[in-house]
């Protein structure tokens, strides 16, 4: 036990340094890499060896006779929590999100502290103390408190009622709801039901699993599958389709929506938000096909009002495109991202 | 012998003048579904001859003769929607809001009487016996003031869609109709059952006469149940219509009506949500009576009442997740747009709120749990592993509550350098989210497991394979849940949909195994020290009543999302709302409605439960040893 304690408290002291030689600029920022593609997971690892870590460190510090008040481990793991998602996690993370954590490892460390009588009444114990102030310093403290609260929540309340010239907050939609149908070129596709009609297998048949086993492989690498190349003159049916709507593609869509499909094309940065990322699993992994072939005709003016501000740029590719060339670069964008449209069998 | 005999013939007529009023509207209502509807439309089939107009349902794509007239097409106007000078949609909303706060408890409660009675029929320690059937008493006696209120709100509500919308809800009753009357009688049947329940309680205390009187809570709550269904009919019918046609126009067909792409989730749904919500509102009381009890003996019973009362509550919200989840999964079904709208559109922060509420009551319930492990001599030894799950809940929640829509300004919109944030994105899908809510239900079953093993040791040979089995089962579990969900960005969606089934099912086997086994292991186990009712902190009972409030704050939510999802229709597709109000609120405004009708509930549940003492009498009774506490016994009548 104390040896896995004393590993514990290993990691705890390494996280630690680390995490404030990386704050400091001591050590550089890159040292421990957040890795595209398994960043979410690897947030979560990170977390669970701190609060192993602080676990062991805790337990040495105990067994060294320098036990740190529970009142002063609630209140350091929150402030960590804090710094580490203010400091560790790239790019920063939108304020009212960090609040909304703050306020769960607030309420969890709040929890912690207090699941039984023992725990509660140590972490009490500091406050109680500054309360009753038996001894000259505490009181001192007490007054100190007495002055430089309401003092704070004073400035924290003429901050927030001050005018400010900041942009306003935006609660922008990322998912439009789409149609029941919609009229391209004079023609009304039901969108729960249409198909796109060159996501077909050699016999010409509309056939998903057929499509699903030549896409690129997920992640990183995005590497095409063997004899899954569309760029090879000797491929028909599915894989000339995909071949032609990244003609398409590079022609018209990739100056914004990036040769990588990630959003970051030649004209992104021109734009706030940049366009949408494909290879984020957030968007078209989510939706079905007949929805993007919706939001490409359309596009940003053909967005449905219910859910203003939309701050989209995007032209309406019927204007230019026609159905064909629209279902074919639908067709290439699930291809080189490597998702599966969703679908509702 | 007389009098026994007199008893037991009472009691078989009033169950059969139960059984007679739950048929009543069958039949009353039969003659004319069977021949009234048919025979009109088959009269006016033969009458019109050829002219017989026929519609294909929207629905179910069948043809039906058209029975009804087509929905109307209002105009923005006092014909049309009569108004004070004010929103007649708030009106509605919290006219609406009240009627199914109070309808939800009153079809709750008795559910829960019906499982407290039997278990203090089927117990064989007497004086535990007692205090269950004690705790029914308790139960039905709150409810009964509700009753009466629920009554009365839904006249108000009735009077308020008359008066502000009498359109369309001359058209929802020109459809409905059958339906309607069938539901009045019904109403008529639940209260005349659940006065027989009540005022019949001490007359039917013993032997076959408690069983005669246990079959009447069976027969009050089918019909309770029944009177919810249809309910339920009406509000699926506005959100996926069918049985009728394209205009709105009737089809004969009153099944089809009914039955509509949405209502049998809807019904699963709202019996679960009635009784998470019943049995929090209950523990809510049970919390205030402790908090302002001034003796250990009333304590101790509003202490186990409380815990009585949660548990019920908890058992019907670990499944209402999934519950909810197959509902969500119908409206995708029904129409993408809809299902869209609601979790990844206009209303996804609505549904980031819920996420919060649902993580806060299974947090409170934890907390409780930790806290109720105090008054167990020997739960210590848990104590010090509470920091693991307090993390797995934390982390199991951070992932649930996490927007896949953020809201930032333009300066971190462009500092992310996209829409999504690469991290914190994928927390914002469903393939997350299931796994941190299996998190949180699963931690929740282990908080269970230790409580209920707190104060024991286990005796069993086999008790070491027992832990070190239930340990492994466990850790797999949580292994599980997290590749599945890490497992899920890699698969097509529809498969991604499925993974959810593996994912609740280890949840569940969690449950169910590991009740199971922690009571075979805890069977014949040495006690280290009584329960001590009563000897626990006051931060449990707040974490009841902040247990009850989320839930009230929730369903609030949760009736204004299904309702809101229909945008700017009466009924979804067929009857539009041209009204000034047919715009969606913003959620600061919803926000605050709902806070509204939350605080409005509370303030006259209180008044019912202040009602509910007035008539309390308390007669000490013995109590065995090991369930100290004595229990405040009914007066001799009622």
């Amino acid at each position: 036990m104390k040896a896995l304690m004393s590993l514990g408290a290993l990691i705890g002291v390494a996280g630690l340094l680390l995490l404030g030689g990386m704050f400091f600029d001591i050590v550089p920022s890159s040292t421990v890499r957040l890795v595209e593609g398994y960043m979410p997971i690897q947030l979560l690892l990170e977390v669970a060896c701190y609060v192993i870590g602080f676990t062991g460190l805790s337990y040495m510090m105990n067994a060294m006779g320098m036990a740190i008040p529970r009142f002063w481990q609630g209140i350091g793991f929150w402030i960590f929590l804090m710094v580490y998602l203010k400091y560790r996690v790239y790019p920063p993370i939108p304020f009212s999100v960090r609040a909304m954590y703050g306020t769960v490892g607030l309420v969890t460390v709040f929890m912690w502290i207090s699941a039984n009588e023992e725990d509660w009444t140590k972490f009490k114990q500091p406050i109680m103390n500054v309360l009753d102030a038996q001894t000259g310093g505490k009181r001192i403290l007490r007054y100190a408190y007495l002055v430089l609260l309401p003092i704070l929540i004073g400035g924290f309340s003429f901050n927030a009622m001050l005018p400010k010239s900041e942009e306003p907050i935006e609660l922008r939609t990322v998912h439009p709801a789409p149609p029941a149908s919609t009229k391209v070129h004079g023609k009304t596709y039901t969108l729960q039901t249409s198909q796109n009609p060159y996501r077909v297998n050699p016999e010409g048949k509309y056939d998903q699993e057929f499509s699903n086993a030549n896409i690129v492989e997920q992640g990183m690498g995005r590497l095409m599958k063997p004899n899954s190349n569309p760029w090879d003159e000797k491929n028909q049916g599915y894989l000339k389709y995909v071949r032609e709507g990244g003609e398409i593609f590079f022609q018209n869509c990739h100056f914004c929506h990036g040769d990588n499909l990630n959003g970051r094309g030649l004209h992104a940065f021109a734009f706030n938000p940049i366009p949408a990322n494909f290879t984020d699993p957030g968007t078209i992994a989510q939706l079905q096909e007949t929805f993007i072939f919706w939001r490409v005709s359309k596009g940003g003016i053909g967005l449905p009002n219910e859910g203003f501000p939309w701050a989209s740029v995007m032209p309406p590719w019927e204007q230019h495109l026609t159905v064909d060339e629209i279902w074919k670069v639908v067709l290439f964008e699930y291809w080189h991202t490597g998702y599966y449209p969703r679908t509702w069998d | 012998m007389g009098l026994l005999a007199g008893k037991r013939i009472f009691s078989i007529v009033a169950l059969c003048m139960m059984v007679g009023l739950l048929l009543l509207p069958v039949v009353v209502a039969l003659p004319s579904l069977a021949i009234g509807e048919e025979t009109r439309s088959g009269d006016a089939a033969k009458k019109e001859g050829d002219k017989v107009e026929k519609g294909r349902d929207v629905y179910y794509k069948t043809e039906g003769i058209v029975s009804g007239a087509p929905a109307p097409k209002t105009t923005d106007g006092v014909k049309d929607y009569p108004r004070y000078n004010f929103e007649s949609r708030v009106l509605l909303w919290f006219a609406n809001q009240q009627h199914l706060y109070y309808g939800s408890f009153v079809l709750a409660v008795p559910i829960f009487c019906m499982i407290i009675e039997f278990m203090g029929v089927v117990t064989k320690d007497k004086a535990l016996a007692k205090r269950y059937d004690q705790l029914a008493y308790d139960f039905i006696k709150i409810s009964l003031t509700a009753y009466s209120l629920t009554a009365i709100l839904g006249g108000i509500l009735i009077f308020t869609f008359l008066t502000l919308y009498p359109a369309f809800f001359s058209y929802l009753s020109g459809i409905f109709r059958p339906v309607m009357h069938i539901y009045a009688l019904m109403f008529v049947a639940e209260s005349g059952t659940l006065y027989i329940y009540y005022y019949g309680w001490d007359k039917m205390r013993e032997g076959f006469l408690k069983w005669i009187h246990l079959s009447m809570s069976v027969i009050l709550n089918v019909i309770g149940t029944l009177l919810m269904f249809l309910a339920n009919s009406w509000i699926g019918f506005m959100m996926s219509p069918a049985g009728v046609d394209e205009q709105g126009r009737y089809l004969g067909n009153i099944w089809h009506v009914i039955h509509t792409a949405l209502w049998n989730p809807l019904n699963l749904h709202r019996i679960l949500g009635n009784m998470a919500f019943g049995g929090g509102v209950v523990a809510a009381y049970a919390a205030y009576k402790f908090l302002a009890s001034k003796t250990d003996e009333d304590r101790a019973h509003y202490d186990w009442m409380g815990y009585i009362a949660m548990a019920l509550g908890v058992a019907f919200l670990i499944p209402l997740p999934f519950a909810g989840y197959w509902l969500m999964r119908e409206v995708y079904a029904y129409r993408q747009q809809m299902g869209i709208t609601l979790m990844g559109g206009l209303l996804a922060w609505l549904f980031i709120i819920q996420a919060t509420m649902i993580g806060i009551l299974f947090l409170s319930t934890n907390y409780y749990l930790w806290q109720a492990m105090g008054r167990m001599r020997g739960a210590e030894k848990y104590q010090r592993y509470i920091k693991y799950l307090v993390f797995l809940l934390a982390c199991g929640y951070m992932v649930f509550i996490t927007p896949h829509t953020m809201v930032m300004t333009p300066a971190e919109l462009k500092a992310m350098g996209g829409q999504q944030h690469p991290v914190l994105g994928n927390y914002g899908v469903m393939s997350a989210k299931n796994g941190g809510i299996n998190v949180i239900i699963t931690t929740t079953v282990l908080s269970f497991v230790w409580y209920m093993r707190g104060n024991k040791v286990s005796t069993v040979s086999w008790a070491k394979f027992g832990n070190i089995f239930m340990g492994v089962f466990f850790g797999c579990a949580y292994f599980n849940i997290i590749f599945l969900a890490v497992y899920g960005y890699y698969i097509p969606a529809n498969v991604r949909v499925g993974l959810s089934v593996p994912q609740v099912a280890t949840t569940l086997s969690c449950l169910f195994f590991m009740f199971a086994l922690n009571s075979f292991m805890m069977k014949g186990a040495k006690q280290m020290g009584p329960i001590e009712w009563g000897k626990i902190s006051a931060r449990s009972q707040y974490a009841l009543i902040m247990l009850a409030t989320a839930f009230t704050w929730m369903m609030g939510l949760m009736g204004y999302i299904r309702s809101s999802v229909r945008l700017f229709w009466h009924v979804n597709e067929i009857m539009r709302d041209n009204s000034p109000w047919a715009y969606t609120h913003t959620v600061g405004f919803a926000a605050n409605m709902i806070s509204a009708n939350v605080l409005f509930f509370w303030i006259t549940i209180l008044f019912v439960f202040w009602l509910g003492s007035l008539t309390a009498k308390k007669v000490p009774v013995e109590s065995k040893a090991g369930i100290p506490g004595s229990v405040p016994q009914p007066a001799p009548s009622h």
